[in-house]
């Protein structure tokens, strides 16, 4: 009965209906848009800097895990003490610059030896390795993306740089070039914003912490095989915050619209409840009647949001190739009862007004 | 025999800002089962107010109501809404149908909160009686004003309740409906043993039930009780 009551109810007032589940739907996405930008861009970026096939990575003191945050550049000769602890087979300085041309990548400034000893070397689909100032290596989903071409001229930081060669992508960053190039380019003459470090043996990765950790003792010293489990927006306390937020944001959003949108809906059925009154329905009865129609609104909100999430998510990896968006089914469902539990806590208020509104005022309401 | 319904030294002061208004001042009325009791008496003098008190609409300011040996005064809000499910069926002036509900929701509405569930025989015995088997899919919107009275009739019995009260049920109606609906009530009355206590302006209307209770500046002043 209540079900049918709601569905007749709903259908009464198909323009505010609709921007209910509008604004339900907007949340759902918000919610599943944010988390899966954030969560896809750390998995991403988590994999990749695994994929350099480091062992250790160092950091000048209280650099975020998320590396692409910290500039704090070190003094290059670090690297050299590093090179001379027992075990160390090579080090690799790396500078780190972000180039917001196009969407947002981060460059690798390198130098091709030592970044060749600690990671293997890059496996190239094209071209050749970096050899001149401006060079400058692409990974392969970057040139399908942008559709770049060796010997084309990609203008990044405000320079033309000559694409030299496309390399397989998951080596820490999809734009690399030479480090003495984006010293100059960034003005971090002798900087190095992170040294990747390889060991004689993996198993001896602990034991070279431990040494660094003596000679640089501020300084953030983490092993990179755990890395991908580091990477989550729990270890970014900043990131977290900017996470909590926007689901807040959206939460809030949805609160809103159903408050005021079954507030004027008891507001517009006094009469209504008059007569559920006057037929004797309790006031549990009169809560149950609202909450329902809530969550029937919240469920078509859910859905529409989930196709408009996916559908968002489409437009964004055709606009940008490189993203990665990542709607987890665990995020699904705490999309839903955000959406949900938001959308109740909104009811609430008018549903307690409704259920004890007097009957006989209600009766006599115009 | 005792009556179903009994009142006495019944009052109801409403507070309208500064001013007290009291609209029912000390009434003493006995509707017996199976009665049909008409209540005439000017505009504002408490006809309306004493229906809502005695239905378990509102809350007596002092004296007694007992309905069905219910004293209402002692009832609180939850025990006054009991009564208004189990025992009372209320028809207004304005029909007060759901308008996203068909006929047969409306009724079956009731039912639903009466909480036994739909009851398809009484469904059946009720809405053939007041005439409406081929209206029950009908929005109240695409009902005459006639027909929308004869669902809230349904709406109001379909539960058994042990009075009907009415308050000016034709008022809205043209007088072939009006005569429609009051012979209605009538026929529930004899058939069924309804008891009804009916509002209305109406003399005419008024002969229409067995007994008429006239009312004036909150007080009954003729025709209390049967004798
Ligand atoms: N909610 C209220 N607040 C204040 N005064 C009221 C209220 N309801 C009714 N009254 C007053 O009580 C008196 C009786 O009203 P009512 O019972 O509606 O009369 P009737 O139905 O006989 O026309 C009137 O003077 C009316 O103005
Ligand atoms: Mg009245």
């Amino acid at each position: 009965m209540i079900r049918h009551m709601i569905l007749r109810n709903v259908m009464y007032r198909p323009v505010r209906t609709c921007i209910t589940i509008i604004a339900v739907a907007i949340e759902v996405t918000l919610v599943l848009i944010v988390v899966g930008l954030t969560s896809g861009m750390l998995s991403d970026t988590a994999k990749r800097i695994e994929g350099i096939g480091a062992d250790i990575m160092v950091q000048p003191p209280s650099a975020s895990i998320f590396m692409a945050f910290s500039g704090a550049p070190m003094p290059i000769e670090i690297g050299q003490k590093l090179a001379q602890i027992k075990n160390v087979r090579a080090v690799a300085p790396v500078l780190l610059q972000f180039n917001s041309t196009n969407g947002l990548d981060i460059i690798y400034g390198i130098d091709p030896e030592s970044f060749r000893e600690v990671s293997g070397g890059f496996v190239f689909h094209d071209g050749r390795d970096l050899q001149n100032a401006n060079d400058i290596l692409v990974d392969d989903w970057y040139a399908k993306g942008r559709k770049v071409k060796v010997g084309e001229t990609l203008h990044v930081l405000g320079h033309d740089f000559n694409v030299a060669g496309i390399v397989e992508h998951g080596k820490g960053a999809r734009l690399f070039v030479l480090m003495s190039t984006l010293q100059e380019l960034s003005g971090a003459r002798d900087k190095a914003s992170v040294f990747f470090i390889r060991c004689d043996h993996p198993e001896q990765t602990a034991k070279v912490i431990g040494a660094i950790s003596q000679l640089l003792p501020h300084y953030e010293v983490r092993p990179l095989r755990d890395y991908l489990s580091l990477m989550t927006s729990s270890n970014l306390p900043g990131l977290q915050t900017f996470i909590h937020s926007m689901i807040m944001l959206a939460a809030g959003i949805g609160f809103l619209v159903i408050l005021l949108s079954m507030y004027t809906t008891i507001i517009e059925r006094t009469r209504e409840i008059g007569v559920l009154k006057s037929l004797g329905a309790s006031r549990g009865y009169i809560v149950r009647v609202i909450l329902s129609e809530t969550i029937a609104l919240c469920l078509a909100g859910i859905l529409l949001g989930v196709a408009m999430s996916y559908t968002v998510r489409w437009l964004f990896l055709t606009a940008f190739p490189t993203l990665t968006i990542v709607v987890a089914p665990s995020w699904l469902l705490r999309a839903a009862a955000i959406a949900i539990i938001g959308g109740l806590v909104g009811a609430s208020y008018p549903a307690w007004i409704a259920s004890r509104k007097d009957p006989v005022e209600a009766l006599a309401y115009e | 025999m005792e009556p179903i319904l009994k009142t006495e030294n019944l009052w109801k002061i409403y507070r309208a800002g500064r001013l007290d208004v009291a609209a029912l001042r000390g009434v003493n009325v006995d509707v017996y089962p199976g009665e049909f009791v008409s209540v005439m008496g000017p505009s504002g003098c408490g006809k309306s107010t004493l229906l809502h008190v005695i239905g378990g609409l509102s809350q007596a300011s002092r004296g007694r109501v007992l309905l069905d040996g219910n004293d209402l005064a002692a009832l609180g809000d939850a025990g006054r809404t009991l009564l208004r499910r189990h025992k009372v069926g209320f028809v207004f002036q304005r029909f007060n149908l759901l308008p996203t509900l068909n006929a047969k929701g409306n009724i079956a509405l009731a039912q639903h909160i009466h909480g036994d569930g739909f009851d398809p025989h009484r469904f059946d015995v009720v809405t053939r009686m007041l005439g409406l088997t081929d209206r029950l899919d009908h929005r109240p919107s695409e009902l005459s004003g006639g027909e929308q009275q004869r669902v809230a009739i349904a709406r109001a019995i379909i539960n058994e309740p042990k009075i009907v009260l009415a308050d000016e049920p034709t008022g809205n109606l043209d007088t072939k409906n009006s005569e429609n609906v009051l012979g209605l009530l009538r026929q529930l009355n004899k058939d069924l043993g309804q008891t009804i206590v009916m509002i209305t302006h109406n003399p005419e209307a008024a002969a229409y039930g067995n007994r008429v209770l006239h009312m004036r500046d909150g007080l009954v002043v003729d025709g209390a009780s049967a004798n």
